[in-house]
C-alpha cells in the first residue's frame, strides 16, 4: 500500500516517526531535568502490576486497530500486486485496434494487419525502453478431451509469433524445461497448467477445439507454466504459433493483440509503463488529427472547464490533464500533448468539459460530436498500460481496505481515549492527597503533569509495542479470514501475508501518538486541585476551573499565532540569561512548529477554544456554531452530518442557555417559558404550512424547552437547589437530542430536505445518541436508584447489597457516565451492523425474485453458439424439453448510451440486454415503478416489450441515488428520476455501440426492482435484428426447470450437452446464496474487528472495579462490621459491575434497534424486499460474551475485596 | 450471678507484616459487665483499637479466648460471626465511617436490611433512631452535606439501631471540638443509662474516659488498670435498672 487518505505511506510514516521522536526527545529532557518526578511517576507501575496490566491493555487498542488496518491494507495490495507480476510477467503493456469490429458484442479485440506491427516496431528503432515485443491473436473458444472425455467451455487460445519472444519470459513446462510454439506441427499446442487441469491433460493427450461450427483436433505437446504470453493461473490457455493460429482462425496476415515488454523485468518494468505508454501513443497518433483537436479544443471557456476538471481527479488524471491543459496553449503538437489526447480518461474528461461549457445547446452538441470523432480518429491503434493499472487497483483495494477498517475502527479507537480519560482520572484520584502534599511542599503544576505525563509515556510506549504486535496477529486472522470467505466463492486467489515497514512503524506512532496526546491532555486537566481540600483527602470531583479573565484569553489568541516566534524569543533570552538547555528546547520548539504544521494548527485551535469556552458554558456559542452547522447543512452544502451535528448543538446551546436563565432568574421561569412555549405553538404549524423545515425545527425547539420551563406552574414548585436545574436542563438536552436522532428519515426530510449523508453518518449518529443516552441516564441516576429500591424491597438480605451495587456507580457519575458510554458505543455499533446486516441479507432471501423466476444460467462462447436451442435439447438424448418449463435467451452487449432531453449528452457506458421473445414472456422480475399506464400491471410491461421492439426496461442501477455507494453498472444515470418516485411518462434513450457505431432509441417504460439481477437496458433481440447489424448469436440463456426436477443435475446435464458450445451453468439460488454467505461474512468480520473495542469497554470495567476495592477499603470494613457477610461484599461488587454493563448493553441495544428500524424502514421503498430483522442469536451472543467478560474482569477484584478483613479493612492508612 | 457482656482471657495478638512483628496484645485480661460503659484508654499504639477488634471479633486473635455473651465468637465461622455482628452489635467509629454515597437514613437502616427487616419496618424505625439523635430533618442529606457532630450522632443512631446488646465505638469523639464531644458523650450516656446497653469505648479524651462507669488503662499490649479499684473523676454510677 503506497497511499492513504490520499497521502504516501512515506510520508505518513516519516511524519509519524518524527513526531514520535520530538516527543520522546523533550519526554527525555523534561525526565533528565526532573529526576524526582521521574521516579514518583514510574514507581507506581510495579506497584500495582494487575492495575498496570489492564492500563497497558485498555492503552493498547488504538495500535491494534491502526496495525490491523494497515497490515490488512498492505497484504491486499501486495498480494494483487504480486499477482498482477506473476500473471502478467513481461507484459507491460497491451496494443490493440481502436478500429470499428466487424461483430458487435464480439468478445475480444478487433484484427488488424501485421503490417502495422511491423511499422511500428521499424519506428522504434532505438527506442531502448522497451526489449520486446510480441504480436499475437486471441481467441476464446470451448475446448474438449478426447483422451478424458473433459471440457473447458472458455479456452483462451493465443498464437504468438515465436521469433520476437525476446524480452518475455520464454515458456517453460512444468518440469522447468524451455520450449517454444516454433516448429510446432501443425496439429499439436501446449496448455497452459489450468487448462490441463481443467481438462485432466498432460502430453500426448487429443484435444477439440469448436472454432464456430468447425472443430479442430491438436495433439498436447506439453503443459506450461502459466504467466506472462502463457496467460493467467485462472484461465485456461492454449498456446500456438501465429502461423497455425491464422490458419486456425483463417486469419492470415492479421494479429488482434501486441504485447510490450519495457526494459528490465516483471517489476521494474512497470516503472516505466508512463514514459513507454506516451512514446507510443505519439507515435502511433496521427499527428494532423492532433493538431486539428488541438484547434477545436484551445479555448478560453473550455480551458477553465478542464481545470474545473482537473480540480476533481487525482494521481495521473490530474497530471494528464495539468498536460493538456499546458499544451494546449503552448505552440505545435508536442509529443506530450499527443499522448494526453490519447489517454481515454483524458478524453471522458474533455468531453465532460465540453458539456459544462456555457454556450447554446446546438454549439455545444456540434463540438461535442466533433472532439467524438476527432478523438475516434486520432489512433488505429490504442495503448493499454495494463500492468500499470493493475498495480494502481492494487493501490486503491488497499488503502481503501485499509481506510474501511480505520474507518470502523475509529469507534474504538475513540472508546480507547475515553478509558485512557478515565484512568488518569483515577489515578488522580487515588494519589490525590500524595500530590496535594507534594504541592504544599512546593511542587508546581506543572511538576504534577510531568509526573503522569512520564507515567502515561511508560505506560503508552508498552502498549504501543504490545498493541502493534497484536495488531499483526489480527490482521493474520482477519487475512485468514478472509482467504475463507473468499475460498468459499470458488475464486481461484487468495491473499499471502505481507507488511511493510512503513506501515508498522506508522501505525506503532500513531497508537503511541494518539494515548500520548490523551495522557497530556488529561494529566494537565487532574493536576488542578484545591491543595488543601486534596491533602484533608476530601474526595472532590474535576475541577472545572474557574473562568480566566477576556484580557488573559485574549492574549492566547496572537500567543499561539506567533507561537514560533514566542518560543524563538524565549529561548534567545533564556540563553542570554545563562539558561542554555532551556534556550536550546524553547528555539528547538520554534523550529518543530515550523516543520511540522499541524502542531500549530492544533495549538491554535487549542488556544481558541480555550478563548470561547465561557461562552461555549453560557450556551449562546453552542447554539451559534450550530446554527452556523444547520443553516450551512441544509441550504449550503446538502450535508447529512453538518445537519445533524448542528441541531445537536443547538440543542445543547439551548439547554445551557436555559439552565442560566432558570439559575438567575427563578422567579421568572415560569414566565419564560409560558412566552416560549407559546412562539412555538404559533411557529410550528407555520413552519408545516410552509414547508419550512427552519421554522419548524426552532419552534420545537421552543416548544419544548418552554413547556419544561412552565413545568412549576403546574406542579407548583420552583427548581431552586443547582443540581435540580442541572437535571432539568440536561434531561431536556438529553431527551430532545434522542428524539431528533430517533425521528423517522420523513420528518427529518421534512426538516432539511434530501441531504447527502455517507459512512460519516453511522458515527455521527453513535456518538451523538449513545452521548445524550448516557448523559440523560447519569442526571436521573438518583430516580433509577429510588426505582431499583423499590423493586429491590421483597429480596430480603439482598437489598443492602442492591442498594450499595448501585449506589456506588451512580455518585462516581463521571467514571461511570465514561464507563457506561464505552459499553454503550461498542454494543451500539455491534448491534446495529449485525441488524443492518440481518436486514438487508433479506433483499436476498427471495432468490426467485432476484433471479426472475429462472433457475439456471447458461453461457455459450460467442464463436460457438446454439443453432436452436430447444431443437437441441430435443435431439438430445440426455435431455427432455419436459424437464424445462420455459427456456430464455438473450445477448449481452456493452455499448453505450445517453438520455434524449436530459443535461447530461455525454455518451456513458451502458450495457443492452436484447433478449428473445420467450426470455420477456417468462421473466417474472418486479418493479420498481413502471409509466402509468401500466402501472399494477407486471405482466403487460414484459408484454409490451415482446410487441414492441422500440420500448425498454432499465435496471435500478440507472437511477441516482441518495447514497453514492449503491450505484452499480456504470456512471449512466437517468436524468429526473429518483428512487422514491413513481415515473410520470416514458423517458427514451439513445443506444450506440461504439465499435460498428449502430444507433437507435429506447423508449424506457418501466424500472426493474432493485435486487433483480439483469443489468442494464432490456429490450426485444427483435430491435437489433437489423440489416445494418451482423447477426449477433444469443450468448447467454435461462432455463427454469419444470416442477420436481433437480436444478443441479440439470445444470450439470446442460453442460455436457452443449459442450461444443463451452456452455458453462450455474445454479442461480446456489450463486446467490454464495454471495450473500460472502457479504454476511465480510460484514460479520467486520462486527467482530468493531468488537474489538469490548476489550477497552471490559478493561476500563477492571480497572474501575480495581480502584474502586483500594479506595472503598475503609468502607468495606464499616460494612463488613454492620454485618456483610464476604460474598454480600464480592456480590455487592459484582452487581456493581452487572449495572453498569448491563445498563451500557440496554443503552446500546436499544438505540441499535431503534436507529436500525428506522434505517430499514428508511430503505423500504427503495430496496424491495428489505426487511427489518433481528439475528437474535448474534445478538444475544453478542450481550451474553460481554456480560461474561466484564464479569469475569470484575471477579478477581471482587474476590479481593472480600476477602479483606474487617479489621484491616478499618485501620486507617 | 449475671453473665458478663464481655470477657477477656489472656489474649495474645500479633501483626505478621512480612518484614517485622509487632506484639498488639501481650496476654490481655477483661471483663466487661452488662450495661456497663467502660472507656479503653493508653498512649498511642498500646493496643486499644486491636483488643476492640479482637472483642468484636473484627479481628482475629492468636491466642487466649473472648467470650461474647458466654459464646467464643472468634471460633464461629465468618459468615456467622457477620450475621451475630449484624443483630447483636453496634459499631461507632472515628469520622468518616458512613457510606458516603448513601443518605443518613440509607446507613442508619442498613444493619437492619443485612439482617433481613422489611424495608418499610427498617426504614421507620431508621427515622425512629435518627429523631432520637436529633436528626429527623437531615434524613435524606449524604454524609458529605453533614457537620462532624452530625455524622456522628448517624452513626450513633446506626449503631443503636438493631437494638444492639454491645455498642463498640473506636474514639467516638476523635475529630470533634469539646461542645460536639460533650453533646455526642451526652446522648451516648444516656442511651446507655436508658437502654442498659454495654458500651466499649476506645478514647485519647480523659474528659470522655471521665463520662464512663470505668476506665481500662493499657500500655505495651498490657492492661495497666483495670479500673476495678477506682471510680472515674466525673465517673458515673452504673443505673442497675
Amino acid at each position: 500500500m503506497d497511499e492513504l487518505f490520499g497521502l504516501s505511506m512515506t510520508y505518513i510514516s516519516a511524519t509519524m516517526l518524527i513526531a514520535f521522536l520530538a516527543i520522546m526527545l523533550v519526554v527525555g529532557i523534561l525526565a533528565w531535568r526532573n529526576r524526582v518526578m521521574l521516579r514518583l511517576g514510574l514507581r507506581n507501575i510495579p506497584r500495582r502490576k494487575s492495575q498496570s496490566v489492564l492500563i497497558v491493555v485498555g492503552s493498547m487498542l488504538s495500535a491494534v486497530i491502526i496495525t490491523a488496518a494497515f497490515a490488512t491494507g498492505d497484504t491486499i495490495s501486495s498480494s494483487i500486486r504480486s499477482d498482477a507480476i506473476v500473471e502478467l510477467a513481461n507484459i507491460d503493456e497491451v496494443i490493440t485496434s481502436s478500429e470499428d469490429s466487424e461483430g458487435f458484442g464480439q468478445p475480444g479485440p478487433p484484427y488488424f494487419p501485421e503490417e502495422e506491427f511491423l511499422r511500428l516496431e521499424e519506428s522504434l528503432r532505438g527506442f531502448d525502453q522497451i526489449d520486446g515485443m510480441v504480436p499475437h491473436m486471441a481467441e476464446t473458444v470451448p475446448a474438449f478431451s478426447q483422451t478424458t472425455s473433459l471440457s473447458e467451455g472458455r479456452m483462451r487460445v493465443t498464437a504468438l509469433d515465436p521469433s520476437r519472444m525476446d524480452g518475455f519470459v520464454p515458456l517453460t513446462t512444468l518440469d522447468g524445461d524451455v520450449v517454444s510454439v516454433e516448429g510446432l506441427p501443425v496439429d499439436s499446442l501446449y496448455l497452459n497448467e489450468k487448462a490441463a487441469e481443467e481438462l485432466s491433460a498432460q502430453a500426448g493427450h487429443r484435444i477439440t477445439l469448436h472454432i464456430g461450427r468447425e472443430e479442430a483436433e491438436f495433439d498436447v505437446a506439453g503443459v506450461v507454466r502459466p504467466g506472462g504470453m502463457a496467460g493467467q493461473s485462472t484461465s485456461s490457455t492454449a498456446l500456438l504459433s501465429l502461423e497455425q493460429g491464422q490458419a486456425l482462425f483463417d486469419r492470415q496476415g492479421q494479429i488482434n493483440i501486441i504485447s510490450v515488454s519495457n526494459r528490465g523485468g516483471a517489476q521494474d518494468g512497470a516503472d516505466l509503463s508512463r514514459d513507454v505508454t506516451k512514446h507510443l501513443r505519439g507515435l502511433l497518433a496521427d499527428s494532423d488529427v492532433a493538431a486539428e483537436l488541438k484547434g477545436l479544443l484551445n479555448q478560453p471557456a473550455l480551458m477553465t472547464a478542464i481545470s474545473e476538471k482537473r480540480d476533481f481527479t487525482r494521481g495521473q488524471t490530474r497530471e494528464q490533464l495539468d498536460t493538456l491543459h499546458r499544451e494546449l496553449q503552448e505552440d505545435g503538437v508536442s509529443e506530450e500533448l499527443v499522448q494526453a489526447l490519447s489517454d481515454q480518461v483524458v478524453q471522458g474528461d474533455v468531453l465532460a468539459a465540453i458539456e459544462s461549457l456555457d454556450m447554446p445547446a446546438d454549439q455545444r452538441q456540434e463540438l461535442l460530436d466533433n472532439a467524438f470523432d476527432l478523438f475516434d480518429d486520432l489512433a488505429s491503434l490504442s495503448v493499454f498500460e495494463v500492468k500499470r493499472t493493475l498495480l494502481d487497483i492494487a493501490d486503491v483495494a488497499g488503502s481503501g481496505i485499509t481506510s474501511l477498517f480505520v474507518m470502523f475502527g475509529l469507534f474504538s479507537i475513540m472508546v480507547g481515549i475515553l478509558l485512557i480519560f478515565l484512568i488518569f482520572v483515577m489515578l488522580a484520584a487515588a494519589r490525590r492527597t500524595e500530590m496535594g502534599m507534594a504541592r504544599a511542599v512546593g511542587a508546581k503544576r506543572s511538576h504534577l503533569v510531568q509526573m503522569f505525563v512520564f507515567e502515561g509515556t511508560a505506560y503508552d510506549l508498552m502498549a504501543a509495542a504490545v498493541g502493534t504486535a497484536l495488531g499483526l496477529v489480527i490482521s493474520y486472522g482477519i487475512i485468514g479470514l478472509l482467504n475463507y470467505i473468499i475460498g468459499r466463492l470458488d475464486v481461484d486467489f487468495s491473499f499471502s501475508y505481507s507488511v511493510q515497514a512503513t506501515s508498522i512503524i506508522a501505525a506503532f506512532c500513531m497508537g503511541m501518538i494518539i494515548v500520548f496526546a490523551t495522557a497530556v491532555v488529561s494529566a494537565t486537566r487532574v493536576s488542578r486541585m484545591n491543595i488543601a481540600e486534596a491533602v484533608r483527602g476530601v474526595p472532590e470531583n474535576i475541577v472545572l476551573g474557574g473562568e480566566p479573565s477576556f484580557q488573559d484569553r485574549a492574549k492566547l489568541l496572537p500567543l499561539s499565532i506567533g507561537r514560533p516566534l514566542v518560543f524563538l524569543w524565549q529561548g534567545l533570552s533564556s540563553i542570554a540569561r545563562g539558561m542554555f538547555l532551556r534556550g536550546i528546547l524553547r528555539s528547538l520548539s520554534s523550529v518543530l512548529w515550523v516543520i511540522i504544521f499541524p502542531i500549530w494548527i492544533v495549538d491554535f485551535a487549542i488556544s481558541l477554544v480555550r478563548f470561547s469556552l465561557p461562552y461555549m458554558r453560557r450556551g449562546w456559542l453552542v447554539f451559534l456554531l450550530g446554527a452556523v452547522l444547520y443553516l450551512g447543512g441544509v441550504y449550503s452544502w446538502s450535508s447529512a452530518a453538518a445537519f445533524t451535528l448542528g441541531m445537536t448543538l443547538m440543542i445543547l446551546g439551548f439547554g445551557l442557555m436555559m439552565r442560566l436563565l432558570v439559575a438567575a432568574r427563578p422567579q421568572f421561569t415560569e414566565v419564560f417559558g409560558l412566552i416560549l412555549a407559546l412562539s412555538g405553538v404559533l411557529l410550528v404549524p407555520y413552519g408545516i404550512l410552509n414547508g419550512q423545515g427552519v421554522t419548524i425545527t426552532i419552534g420545537a425547539l421552543l416548544l419544548a424547552s418552554g413547556a419544561a420551563m412552565a413545568i412549576p406552574l403546574i406542579s407548583g414548585k420552583l427548581p431552586r437547589r443547582p443540581q435540580t436545574i442541572d437535571r432539568h436542563a440536561f434531561t431536556l438536552v438529553g431527551a430532545l437530542v434522542l428524539a431528533f436522532w430517533l425521528l423517522p428519515e420523513d420528518i427529518g426530510e421534512l426538516l432539511a430536505g434530501e441531504l447527502q449523508g455517507d459512512i460519516e453518518m453511522f458515527f455521527i449518529s453513535g456518538i451523538c445518541m449513545v452521548g445524550a443516552a448516557v448523559w440523560t441516564v447519569m442526571y436521573n441516576a438518583d430516580l433509577m436508584l429510588q426505582g431499583l429500591t423499590i423493586l429491590t424491597s421483597r429480596v430480603g438480605k439482598l437489598r443492602p447489597v442492591v442498594v450499595t451495587a448501585v449506589a456506588y456507580p451512580m455518585s462516581a457519575k463521571f467514571r461511570t457516565g465514561l464507563t457506561l458510554a464505552m459499553f454503550s458505543l461498542v454494543i451500539f455499533t455491534m448491534v446495529v451492523m449485525s441488524l443492518l446486516n440481518d436486514s438487508f441479507a433479506n433483499t436476498f432471501r427471495d432468490t426467485e425474485r432476484i433471479a426472475g423466476g429462472w433457475d439456471i444460467e447458461g453461457r455459450v462462447t460467442f464463436t460457438s453458439p446454439i443453432d436452436d436451442i430447444r431443437a437441441s435439447i430435443a435431439d438430445n438424448s440426455t435431455l427432455s424439453m419436459d424437464d424445462f418449463e420455459a427456456i430464455g435467451g438473450y445477448t449481452f452487449a456493452p455499448l453505450t448510451v445517453r438520455q434524449v432531453g436530459a443535461e447530461s449528452q455525454v455518451w456513458e457506458s451502458y450495457a443492452l440486454q436484447a433478449s428473445d421473445d420467450e426470455y420477456l414472456a417468462a421473466s417474472e422480475y418486479g418493479f420498481l415503478t413502471t409509466i402509468p399506464e401500466y402501472r399494477g400491471d407486471e405482466e403487460a410491461v414484459w408484454e409490451a416489450l415482446r410487441q414492441d421492439p422500440n420500448l425498454a426496461v432499465i435496471d435500478s442501477g440507472a437511477i441516482e441515488q441518495a447514497n453514492e455507494d449503491f450505484d452499480s453498472a456504470g456512471s449512466f444515470t437517468l436524468d429526473g428520476v429518483s428512487i422514491t418516485e413513481d415515473l410520470e411518462g416514458p423517458i427514451t434513450v439513445e443506444v450506440s455501440e461504439p465499435l460498428t457505431g449502430w444507433e437507435r432509441e429506447y423508449t424506457i417504460i418501466a424500472i426493474l426492482d432493485p435486487p433483480a439481477d439483469p443489468v442494464g437496458i432490456i429490450a426485444s433481440r427483435a430491435g437489433i435484428d437489423v440489416p445494418s447489424v451482423p447477426e449477433i448469436p444469443i450468448t447467454t440463456y435461462r432455463f427454469r426447470a419444470a416442477e420436481g426436477v433437480d436444478v443441479r443435475e440439470l445444470s450439470k446435464g446442460l453442460e455436457v450437452a452443449f459442450l461444443a458450445n463451452g456452455m458453462e451453468t450455474v445454479v442461480l439460488e446456489d450463486q446467490i446464496a454464495d454471495l450473500v454467505s460472502f457479504f454476511r461474512s465480510f460484514y460479520n468480520l467486520l462486527i467482530g474487528y468493531m468488537g474489538l473495542g469490548l476489550i477497552v469497554g471490559i478493561a476500563a470495567l477492571g480497572v474501575v472495579s480495581m480502584r474502586a476495592v483500594v479506595e472503598r477499603r475503609q468502607q468495606i470494613g464499616v460494612l463488613r462490621a454492620l454485618g456483610y457477610r464476604q460474598q454480600m461484599v464480592q456480590l455487592s461488587f459484582l452487581l456493581e459491575s452487572s449495572f453498569v454493563t448491563l445498563l451500557g448493553v440496554a443503552i446500546g441495544v436499544t438505540l441499535g434497534f431503534v436507529l436500525s428500524n428506522n434505517l430499514v424502514t428508511g430503505f423500504e421503498d427503495q430496496l424491495e424486499g428489505i426487511s427489518f430483522s433481528v439475528p437474535w442469536l448474534q445478538i444475544v451472543g453478542i450481550i451474553i460474551a460481554t456480560y461474561v467478560f466484564a464479569m469475569l474482569t470484575t471477579y478477581f477484584p471482587a474476590r479481593q475485596a472480600s476477602r479483606v478483613t474487617p479489621a484491616d479493612a478499618l485501620r486507617y492508612e | 450471678m449475671e453473665v458478663p457482656s464481655v470477657s477477656v482471657r489472656d489474649v495474645f495478638k500479633t501483626y505478621d507484616t512480612g518484614t517485622i512483628k509487632v506484639e498488639a496484645l501481650k496476654g490481655v485480661d477483661l471483663t466487661v459487665e452488662r450495661g456497663e460503659m467502660l472507656a479503653i484508654m493508653g498512649p498511642s499504639g498500646c493496643g486499644k483499637t486491636t483488643l476492640l477488634n479482637c472483642m468484636s471479633g473484627l479481628d482475629t486473635v492468636d491466642q487466649g479466648e473472648i467470650l461474647i455473651e458466654n459464646m467464643k465468637l472468634h471460633e464461629l465461622p465468618d459468615d456467622e460471626r457477620s450475621d451475630y455482628r449484624a443483630r447483636r452489635m453496634g459499631f461507632v467509629f472515628q469520622l468518616y465511617n458512613l457510606i458516603p454515597v448513601l443518605t443518613s437514613v440509607e446507613n442508619v437502616e442498613m444493619p437492619l436490611l443485612v439482617s433481613g427487616m422489611n424495608p418499610g419496618e427498617a426504614r421507620r424505625k431508621s427515622m425512629e433512631h435518627l429523631d432520637i439523635v436529633g436528626l429527623s430533618d437531615r434524613a435524606h442529606h449524604l454524609p458529605g452535606e453533614l457537620s462532624g457532630g452530625q455524622r456522628q450522632r448517624v452513626t450513633i443512631a446506626r449503631a443503636l439501631v438493631n437494638e444492639p446488646a454491645i455498642i463498640w465505638a473506636d474514639e467516638p469523639t476523635g475529630d470533634l471540638d469539646s461542645e460536639t464531644t460533650n453533646d455526642i458523650m451526652d446522648l451516648m450516656c444516656r442511651l446507655n443509662d436508658e437502654n442498659r446497653q454495654t458500651f466499649v469505648m476506645v478514647t485519647h479524651g480523659q474528659d470522655v474516659g471521665d463520662r464512663a462507669h470505668r476506665i481500662v488503662r493499657m500500655q505495651d499490649g498490657r492492661v495497666v488498670d483495670d479500673g476495678m479499684s477506682s471510680t472515674p473523676a466525673g465517673g458515673r454510677k452504673r443505673s442497675n435498672g
